[in-house]
């Protein structure tokens, strides 16, 4: 217990400096050896140098003006302990819910670190951290952890009031203009509580009207979600995704390499219809592990022999990595993930590490045999207090034959380019060249990433007395790389105007909001309005 | 347009914020040479007891336990890194079959000094008493320079550890992977009724008069 408060109280920043100070002073007092009379030996030492002080408001409703007591100040023992707990055992003889109208009592009482039936002292953190276990559970807007008397001597009922929030969230809103893609409109949203039973269910729907470019049709795409973080209150979570995917893929069929007009695209529909069976395992509140199989259809027409005729009037192969008619993606895949990072909405320090790896293959009934492995890793310093210097890593490398869909698109690393949404492309921009290395950059590869610095600011951080609890200005650089591998094999011109690399800038706010949070940046919108 | 307006709009929830309640309160204090140690002492009507309202008063007969982490800083007037500190942390429990308090208290060295104690006024007397605290020795307080000391007081302080998983659990269901999503000039990460997890149920931020030792 002294040690998480000690944790704690380390974690009390004071606004303008942190400690290079000498060690405290060792010969603490004990705190108030006569609590209302401290002993008086004046000296000269207090003398105002700057100026008078003024004098400290009253305080408004401090427990200083509550009626003072009638009873008799008595101290019962004095002694001294190196003990982690203190305080009477208590004998826990009953978990009494409140408040609680949607949330059955069973889901709030499932997380809470204490059962009836159990004997600890009146200290034990669990007693004290049983709030914020069921503040993380994120469906309430308060909770308060009171003691009571049990039926005999030594025996506390422990009551658990609680005040209920809305859990409908917004998890993404689409919307834009591109050549490609006139307009397009959809939103993911979710309930993190349905029924109150603590399962959360979503759903995403958008909708693409198609340009000019030949063949190209109308997109849309669905999804459906239903997870339960935690089943039965064990470590273990589980989740199930249903997608639909009505699409139009274009690719170039002449022209140059920076020329996106209509005339040199041409599109070909498709249809995916899947779903993703997922399971997880919280090794611990930073660490969790993920396997998953999934399983999906595909029907596409595939023009039979597409060819892309170059500015040369050389006329070349266009591999669209798909299967004509009907095919199946079945894939199992297993992912870790590590996250340090003890703000992650304005992170100023920790670290995140997801890695995801992913198989398919004609055994488990797949039509592609292929295999892809994802990773990205942030880390962020603290420098000087309210700012933060950060690294963020993210790379992709696809073995094998795989779909047209699992490959990585160039707006995947390419912060500066419209990102795919639910699956569907909806432009066909291509990357600003700022560093002048290869022009032909792919729209797929199978080996991808980026790695870019970013340097924070906080503008201010609050209390949320303004509904508004803090943000951060930022502005970052980085390099983004795609390639098909079989192009780095042989080159005709040098290294570095080969290299499928470029730069990429980026700045904005971030906002961390009662209502959400928010991020402002400059790439997004550069990438929807080309 | 309507973009711009979307961004202006956020703008104007931000900027009421920047000016938050993190300002600390000025109070007049007692400074004493004792033996090779500065001693510090709150005068009233100032002192840390507003720490608790009226319901936090009550509290302490109900809650599991009630902490108070009271961290002292002393600076030059003229610069902010400090050239001593002191953290105290003090810790209640309520025996409701016995209708008593055990105290734990910081003591030198790093113990604890366990005190049980009858009355409920009593129990904040123990809490919130800043008396004769020693914050610094002498040795690091020069006597040609002018300091201020700073004291950061929490009720009931949460640690990073807890905070950061609560935070954490709070803010999933964005999506993640490659696919970035996001809507023109900006993206929503999450739109979602965000409840702040404060750090501490109060807090009081403090800021002594300028003092000096005489020559």
């Amino acid at each position: 217990m002294f040690a998480l408060v000690a944790l704690a109280a380390a974690r009390l920043v004071f606004p303008e400096a942190q400690a290079r100070a000498q060690p405290a002073p060792p010969p603490s007092a004990s705190p108030p050896a006569s609590p209302t009379s401290p002993q008086a030996s004046p000296s000269a030492s207090e003398s105002p140098a700057n100026g008078t002080a003024p004098e400290p408001p009253p305080p408004a409703e401090d427990a200083d003006n509550v009626e003072p007591s009638t009873e008799q100040p008595g101290e019962l023992e004095t002694e001294v302990y190196q003990d982690h707990e203190f305080g009477p055992a208590i004998l826990i003889e009953d978990i009494n819910i409140t408040g609680n109208t949607a949330t059955q009592s069973q889901v709030i009482r499932r997380v809470l670190p204490i059962t009836a039936g159990e004997v600890l002292r009146a200290s034990d953190k669990r007693l004290r951290e049983a709030r914020f276990k069921v503040l993380a559970l994120g469906f309430f807007r308060d909770v308060t952890v009171a003691l009571r008397k049990g039926s005999q001597r030594g025996r506390v009922i422990v009551d658990v009031k609680v005040v209920e929030r809305g859990t409908l969230v917004l998890n993404r809103l689409w919307f834009g203009s591109t050549t490609l893609t006139p307009w397009w409109l959809g939103a993911d949203v979710g309930e993190r509580n349905m029924f109150g039973l603590g399962i959360a269910v979503g759903a995403g729907f958008i909708f693409a009207r198609h340009g000019h470019v030949d063949d190209a049709r109308d997109q849309y795409a669905g999804e459906l979600r239903v997870a339960d973080p935690s089943v039965g209150g064990t470590r273990w979570g589980a989740s199930w995704v249903t997608t639909l995917v009505h699409g139009s893929e274009p690719y170039r069929v002449s022209g140059g390499d920076r020329d996106i007009s209509a005339e040199r695209q041409r599109a070909f529909p498709y249809r995916r219809l899947g779903m993703r069976l997922g399971a997880t395992y919280n090794v611990s509140p930073l660490t969790r592990l993920a396997v998953g199989l999934r399983a999906e259809s595909i029907s596409a027409t595939v023009p039979s022999a597409p060819t892309r005729e170059l500015i040369s009037g050389e006329t070349i192969a266009v591999d669209l990595h798909l299967d004509p008619g009907a095919s199946r993606v079945v894939t199992a895949s297993i992912g870790f993930d590590r996250d340090s990072r003890p703000e992650p909405i304005l992170p100023h320090a920790g670290d995140r590490l997801l890695v995801m790896a992913e198989l398919g293959g004609g055994l488990i009934g797949s039509s592609y045999d292929f295999a892809t492995l994802f990773g990205s890793y942030e880390h962020y310093w603290p420098v000087r207090g309210n700012q933060a210097l950060a690294i963020k890593l993210v790379g992709g490398l696809v073995v094998g034959d795989a779909p047209r869909f699992d490959l990585i698109h160039i707006a995947d690393v390419d912060h500066m380019l419209t990102p795919r949404a639910l699956g569907l492309v909806l432009s066909t921009s291509v990357p600003l060249a700022l560093l002048r290395t290869r022009a032909d950059k792919p729209t797929y590869g199978d080996l991808g990433g980026s790695a870019s610095v970013e340097y924070a600011v906080e503008m201010f951080r609050g209390r949320g007395k303004r509904r508004v609890y803090g943000a951060d200005v930022f502005l970052g650089v980085g390099l983004w790389g795609l390639a098909d591998r079989a192009d780095l094999r042989a080159r005709d011109t040098t290294l570095f105007e080969a290299l499928p690399i470029d730069i990429y800038f980026d700045a904005g706010m971030r906002l961390d909001t009662d209502i959400g949070t928010f991020e402002l940046t400059i790439a997004n919108a550069v990438g929807r309005l080309r | 347009m309507k973009r711009a307006l979307v961004a202006a709009a956020l703008l104007s929830i931000a900027t009421p914020a920047l000016a938050d309640d993190d300002k600390p309160e000025f109070q007049h204090m007692r400074f004493v040479e004792s033996g090779e140690y500065l001693t510090v002492s709150t005068q009233r009507p100032g002192g840390i007891g507003k720490l608790f309202d009226a319901g936090a008063y009550e509290s302490l007969r109900t809650e599991p336990t009630c902490t108070v982490a009271i961290r002292i800083q002393i600076t030059p007037l003229d610069s902010n890194t400090p050239v001593a500190e002191q953290l105290l942390v003090r810790e209640a429990v309520f025996d409701m079959w016995d209708e008593t308090y055990t105290l734990r208290l910081d003591q030198p060295g790093g113990s604890k000094l366990i005190k049980k104690v009858k009355a409920h006024a009593e129990v904040l007397k123990w809490l919130t008493a800043i008396d004769d605290v020693p914050v610094a020795p002498l040795s690091a307080l020069p006597i040609d320079r002018v300091f201020v000391l700073k004291m950061i007081v929490q009720l009931n302080p949460v640690s990073g550890e807890l905070l950061a998983e609560v935070r954490r659990s709070l803010s999933q269901g964005t999506g993640g992977g490659l696919d970035r999503g996001g809507a023109a000039f900006g993206s929503f990460v999450a739109l979602f009724l965000n409840p702040k997890i404060a750090d501490a149920d109060r807090v009081l931020r403090i800021r002594s008069q300028p003092f000096f030792r005489p020559p």
